[in-house]
């Protein structure tokens, strides 16, 4: 649906101009917060039951009523004549078609004549006697535009939808992590996947299964196993030792000695703001960025040494390119751990590292990449100086290939690079990063065995018998895979196979990981399971207790249970009260809950649009901000539980740095996102006016008030806009009279057209209120030297002014609308399904409740998990 | 391919035809599903770095040593550079003006790797590539041969970023290890029993057994409407079954015998002409046994050392690479010409000894089925516009040869970028158009039996061809 409407609007080349449409302004504007309390007041949700009974989305009825009054006089004088009782060309008998359209026989023979009408191609031209007005025939075409959009509605919502899916790819990759104890991304290779019509991912009939797709489920879990479990001795580890006082020593020898400098001489200001080495005891330093370093076949891992005087000084942006050589193993983890602390604790600035790597195999032939998954702030003092680390895996990064050539040509080093990543950049006492020691080593193991294999090979006393211990490993793997307890056949099974598989390894471990691998394919691994009930039973319905546990852990933490939820549901306990509560808050409380707040948010936002922008590197800085800042709002408003209008609007943002700048919200410093009270002329609060959220609706260059539009009716308002029909115009820009008009009176030109009218009347205005935030989405109160009208008027006549009177508008009129619209998305999200007619009393009464519990996001995500519909099947 | 129709109907043409079954052709018919046409349709890609020679016109060289012919499509006139392909005129084609748009301004010695995917790799940072023309293909016919492609080139493995070694990347875009010792891929292709291949076969086997018992039982605890999804699982682990039990059967068959005696398989590149003719037979005992129907060459890599930098040894010239940058000195152009007019001999061997070959499906001769394709991404010095493309073959494929292809305007004459040895050639605006060769890559692609309107970026196939 979506995509059409872009095509539409591409057609349009909308966007350049802030559209005029003449509107009062409201006498004394309501401040927003008042607004808010205004708008609670008048919630029907609030009023009692039987008021909410008229839901909204209720089974719509077609509306005959209209049809007799208004449209069906015009049928009869204009069609009538020729399809009719004398005549009836095109055996059409305009006169016995059934106006329901929503329950009738006749829906394809309307969209013939919805079509003919939208083209206008009838009535014939050569028959002045049955002309149709513009107005009369705007009447109908809107009379059916909008039956044919619930006749569409319904059929989709009245089919039955089930929650039987497999794992979205983000879902199964954090499966596997959770389960085999790996922390980086396991599940590249899966192919891509697409989100259904409200956005979502999750949705079951979306998640297709197919060869290519199990081919590389095998293939990433027996990679993951092999990854997770180790065979043999500790292999010995490369280890560079880098510190920062030999290598003063080293640099300043000979020759070189001339290079040295004082810190009190003249010629350290041109020193002091590039890299370089400086004991800060004697004040003598030299210019240094890296060099060629070598293992150290004695070194020992993790060893403590003496803080030294002798630092690395490395100032903002800039970088120590370390020369590895070619002695990095193929695989395991790098760990690169750096003892660094800050030369000013100056509040305003802050310095992070980050890690490239790199390798330059002949002339042009070259790479680099960003290998840290996140920049590390540095935060201590260099007088007390903080350990920094980062592991990264050598099996996933872009190697040199020539590492392993006997010749020197092509260049067989790698490198890697310790960036500064800062906002220091003025003063003379500007903030740098100090380093004193750089240790990397690799393979690297905390312990031995690692924890990942003692997970799945752990002790036991029966561990010199294999089929004993094949058994009891298989048992405790299974359970966790399965979330649920294994039958001793169910173990059986597996065994047969391992006796299969045993001669043909060396060892017991080797064989057992192809077998684990197995069962990593199996179908109640990569499933979320929901086994039918007899219909007798009081359970009849409800999904179990083990799938209770799944379905919790697919909702807050996008992973399969732990341990924890499995035993709780092995018990028969998790559904108490009680212990659900708890268990809901110790989910919310882990890490794990992050990725709940990162894919709820991007898919109901469609934040993944920023991906197709063509007006904002993959790089920028800003595009990473802007993609953090709703998550980080939503975060924030569940942890503190505020109520979900803050969406609308809030007095406070959650910005960092570089959105604060693109905000201009003064005195914000750093890189992490943090909640600030901001005032009303900063233009800002809530999610509506994110940077993230008008850059995914703008053209490339400028705003676009449809793209606009149709997000907030599809993803803020959950009433989405009909597609445009298959007859619409397109807007013909061969058209020598419509390449003279401007944008705006081609937008106008495109409106009045009768097949255009009915929908844009209902979007655009909706997008126009939004003409203050650029492509970007910064404020701005002029478009090329004309002033922004933000000004506009709904399809029910309500006037909007900008984004003030937008926001003033939902707050007093739609919160309803919008807090319904948040059950229903965060439903359809913890089913993995769309919702249909039948889920729609349900919503209602867990809209109500909602309401009157003050609206809290938290409370929400309670009522949820246990409302009827998230137990039941 | 359970289709029950696709079996009878292949048992219905193995009868019709009556051609013995010996022919290796038809082992490999029997177990691929029964392809649209019996005729094997083949596709090759040879690379060569550097470019070609191509002096200004007031240059004494121009007329003898520049590589793009002379006069119209019909009527074209061969430098000395290809004079050698004359012999074949009415079998091959030569293209001008087409490039991948995204590289047009980058380094000549960054570009190998994106001659045969258009992807935009750029000059530097990190770097991302997407699926070679011959692995698009493969992807089709694959299935129908032992080995659904046959990767090569002179110096082998992957290389490195920007400085590719191999022509041939996979969906993902990752590098396609290429091969580059004679020996090992004669091995390949006629020696090889595979009998590891045989153990994690037998190993897949009995875990897909498994899977699918497991999934019956969990089945039969479902509602009907949640069986039907899982009735998609377990089709596609049915489905990897019945691709293991193809592959096994590869295993099965027998491999054609080949006789070793005459060819040089422990030829080095320093033995140039050796090598090269080897390699090109070992392509073309592929392709005659059916072993495969997809291969990719690559003559070393784009500037660096290494042993395809000896290949120029054949014409008694040193270093390769080191003639692009000597042009200017004494008989440079013709030196370079030279080499090139090397690459296009053996190529034109290659494309004769096809031709020569009637197809075992006594469809034509072997080249009328076979288009097989000889460029570069860079013409000039560091140029990577006007790549100098020739294709050879492809008749039944609908390809119509003995013509020069210009595409583009403004640079008919094939002066834009002539006569540089220096940097500011690529890094120059490009001031010509010159059309996608990804639209080449997709009429190659649909003449090749693959249904598809895009590749590396470009919609729609090239007209003329």
């Amino acid at each position: 649906m979506t995509t059409r409407f872009v095509a539409l609007l591409l057609g349009l080349g909308l966007g350049a101009a802030g559209l005029l449409i003449a509107a009062d302004g409201p006498d004394a504007p309501l401040t927003l917060a008042a607004a808010k309390d205004q708008g609670r007041a008048k919630s029907r949700f609030l009023k009692g039951a039987k008021e909410v009974a008229a839901a909204p989305d209720g089974a719509p009825q077609a509306n005959v009523a209209h049809f007799r009054e208004s449209i069906q006089p015009i049928l009869q004088k204009s069609c009538l004549a020729c399809h009719g009782p004398d005549r009836t060309e095109g055996r059409l008998r305009i006169d016995q078609l059934n106006p329901d359209l929503l329950t009738g026989p006749d829906v394809e023979r309307w969209r013939e004549v919805y079509g003919v009408l939208s083209k206008s191609e009838m009535p014939p031209a050569d028959e002045p006697d049955y002309a149709l007005a513009d107005q009369a025939r705007g009447q109908i075409v809107d009379w059916l535009s909008g039956e044919l959009d619930t006749a569409s509605r319904i059929r989709r919502q009245s089919q039955q939808h089930t929650s039987f899916r497999r794992l979205t790819n983000y879902e199964y990759n954090h499966a596997l992590q959770d389960l085999l104890g790996l922390s980086y991304p396991l599940a590249n290779k899966l192919p891509p996947e697409t989100a259904s019509e409200d956005g979502f991912k999750n949705s079951a009939e979306l998640l297709q299964m197919s060869v290519m797709q199990f081919e590389t489920y095998r293939e990433i879990a027996l990679k993951s196993l092999k990854r997770a479990t180790v065979t043999g001795d500790r292999p010995p580890a490369v280890t560079y030792i880098i510190s920062m006082q030999e290598e003063l020593q080293r640099a300043s020898a000979g020759d070189n000695e001339a290079k040295v400098f004082r810190t009190n001489e003249e010629r350290y200001r041109q020193h002091k703001h590039q890299h370089h080495l400086l004991n800060r005891e004697t004040g003598t330093g030299i210019p240094y960025g890296g060099g060629k370093v070598m293992p150290r076949p004695e070194a020992v891992v993790g060893q403590p040494t003496p803080v030294s005087p002798v630092v690395l000084v490395l100032p903002a942006s800039t970088e120590l390119k370390l020369d590895l050589d070619r002695f990095l193993p193929d695989e395991g983890i790098m760990r690169v751990r750096i003892r660094a602390g800050r030369s000013s604790m100056n509040p305003h600035e802050y310095a992070s590292l980050r890690l490239v790597f790199s390798a330059h195999t002949s002339n042009d032939a070259n790479f680099s990449e960003v290998i840290s998954e996140r920049d590390i702030p540095v935060t201590a003092s260099i007088d007390d100086p903080q350990l920094i680390h980062f592991d990264i895996p050598l099996g996933d990064i872009t190697r040199n290939p020539f590492r392993h050539l006997a010749t020197t040509f092509p260049r067989r080093d790698e490198y890697l690079h310790i960036r500064n990543i800062s906002n220091a950049s003025r003063g003379d006492d500007r903030l740098q990063v100090q380093i004193d020691s750089i240790e990397i080593s690799a393979p690297f193991y905390e312990q031995w065995p690692p924890k990942s294999h003692t997970n799945i090979f752990f002790e036991s006393a029966q561990r010199q018998d294999e089929q004993a211990y094949g058994r009891e490993v298989l048992n405790r793997f299974l359970k966790r895979v399965w979330r649920r307890p294994v039958s001793p056949a169910e173990v059986d099974q597996f065994m047969t196979l391992f006796d299969d598989y045993r001669p043909q390894f060396a060892t017991f471990e080797e064989a057992m990981v192809e077998v684990l691998a197995t069962a990593l394919s199996s179908a109640e691994f990569l499933y979320l399971t929901q086994r039918a009930t007899t219909g007798e039973s009081p359970t009849a319905g409800k999904i179990s207790d083990f799938e209770l546990a799944s379905r919790l852990a697919v909702f807050l933490w996008s992973s399969i249970p732990d341990a924890k939820l499995v035993e709780l549901a092995e018990q028969g306990r998790l559904r108490e009260p009680d212990i659900l509560q708890a268990q809901v808050q110790r989910l919310l409380s882990d890490p794990r809950a992050s990725r709940f707040s990162r894919n709820f948010v991007e898919q109901w936002l469609g934040l993944e649009r920023i991906n197709s922008v063509s007006h904002l590197a993959a790089d920028d800085p800003l595009r990473a901000a802007m993609l953090e800042e709703p998550v980080a709002y939503f975060d924030e408003v569940l942890r503190q539980n505020l109520s979900v209008m803050d969406f609308l609007h809030s007095d406070y943002a959650m910005v960092n740095e570089r959105l604060a700048a693109h905000y201009r919200i003064p005195e914000v410093y750093g890189p992490q996102f943090r909640r600030v009270a901001i005032t009303p002329e900063t233009n800002r609060g809530g999610l509506l006016t994110s940077a993230a959220i008008m850059t995914i609706n703008s053209d490339g260059t400028d705003s676009h008030p449809l793209k606009r539009g149709v997000w907030m009716l599809k993803r803020i308002l959950d009433d989405p806009p009909p597609p445009p029909p298959p007859s619409v115009p397109q807007v013909d820009l061969t058209d020598p009279e419509i390449l003279k008009m401007t944008l705006k009176e081609r937008i106008i030109n495109h409106r009045n057209q009768p097949a255009c009218y009915s929908c844009h009347s209902r979007i655009d205005p909706w997008g126009i209120a939004f003409e203050n935030y650029d492509a970007l989405g910064a404020y701005r109160t002029h478009v090329k030297d004309q002033p922004v009208d933000a000004t506009s008027e709904l399809f029910n006549k309500q006037t909007l002014s900008g984004i003030d009177g937008l926001k003033r508008y939902l707050l007093l009129d739609r919160q309803d609308q919008f807090a319904r619209a948040m059950v229903h998305k965060l439903m359809a999200y913890a089913l993995g399904r769309p919702l249909s007619f039948g889920d729609s009393a349900e919503i209602d009464k867990l809209t109500a409740e909602f309401r009157q519990r003050n609206d809290g996001l938290r409370d929400l995500i309670f009522l949820i998990i246990t409302s009827d519909l998230f137990q039941s099947q | 391919m359970t289709d029950k129709t696709h079996e009878l109907s292949r048992r219905t043409f193995l009868r019709g035809t009556g051609i013995a079954l010996a022919l290796p052709w038809l082992e490999t018919f029997a177990i691929g599903a029964a392809p649209k046409d019996q005729t094997p349709r083949r596709f090759l890609s040879v690379y060569h770095p550097d470019g070609v020679g191509l002096p200004l016109k007031s240059d004494p060289a121009w007329s003898d040593w520049s590589w793009f012919p002379r006069g119209g499509e019909r009527d074209f006139v061969l430098t000395k550079v290809l004079d050698v392909l004359e012999p074949l005129r009415s079998d091959i084609t030569i293209y001008s003006g087409l490039s991948h748009p995204h590289a047009r301004n980058v380094h000549g010695h960054s570009n190998a790797d994106q001659y045969l995917t258009g992807a935009p790799i750029g000059g530097h940072g990190p770097y991302r590539n997407t699926i070679s023309l011959d692995q698009a293909y493969a992807e089709h016919a694959g299935e129908f041969t032992r080995h659904s492609s046959l990767v090569m080139s002179t110096n082998g493995g992957v290389g490195g970023p920007r400085g590719a070694q191999t022509q041939s990347f996979n969906r993902e875009g990752r590098p396609i290890p290429a091969m580059n010792k004679p020996r090992d891929i004669f091995n390949l292709l006629f020696v090889t029993t595979g009998k590891d291949a045989a153990t994690r076969l037998a190993r897949s086997k009995s875990a897909l057994d498994l899977l699918i018992e497991n999934t019956r039982s969990l089945g039969r605890q479902l509602s009907t409407r949640d069986q039907a999804t899982l009735a998609q699982y377990l089709d596609a682990v049915r489905d990897t079954e019945q691709k293991l039990a193809k592959a096994q059967r590869w295993i099965d068959t027998p491999i054609p015998q080949v006789d070793a005696t005459n060819l040089h398989l422990d030829a080095e590149p320093k033995e140039a002409r050796l090598y090269f003719q080897t390699m090109y037979e070992l392509i073309y005992l592929a392709f005659l046994s059916d072993s495969t129907r997809v291969a990719t060459f690559q003559l070393g890599r784009e500037n660096g050392e290494g042993p395809h930098d000896l290949l120029s040894l054949a014409v008694g010239l040193g270093a390769a690479h080191g003639l692009t940058h000597e042009v200017k000195k004494p008989g440079g152009w013709q030196n370079l010409g030279t080499y090139n007019r090397y690459q296009a001999e053996e190529f034109g061997r290659f494309a004769q000894r096809l031709k020569d070959t009637p197809e075992p499906t006594g469809h034509g001769n072997m080249l009328d089925n076979t288009l097989a394709m000889h460029g570069s991404a860079s013409s000039s010095f560091h140029l990577s516009r006007n790549y100098p493309i020739i294709s050879a073959g492809g008749k039944n494929l609908g390809f119509t040869n003995g013509r020069y292809l210009k595409f583009g305007t403004g640079n008919e004459d094939n002066q834009a970028g002539a006569g540089i040895d220096t940097d500011a050639g690529w890094q120059s605006k490009a001031e010509v158009e010159e059309l996608p060769l990804s639209k080449l890559f997709v009429t190659i692609l649909q003449r090749l039996g693959v249904e598809t309107d895009t590749f590396g970026g470009a919609t729609g196939s090239l007209s003329r061809v």
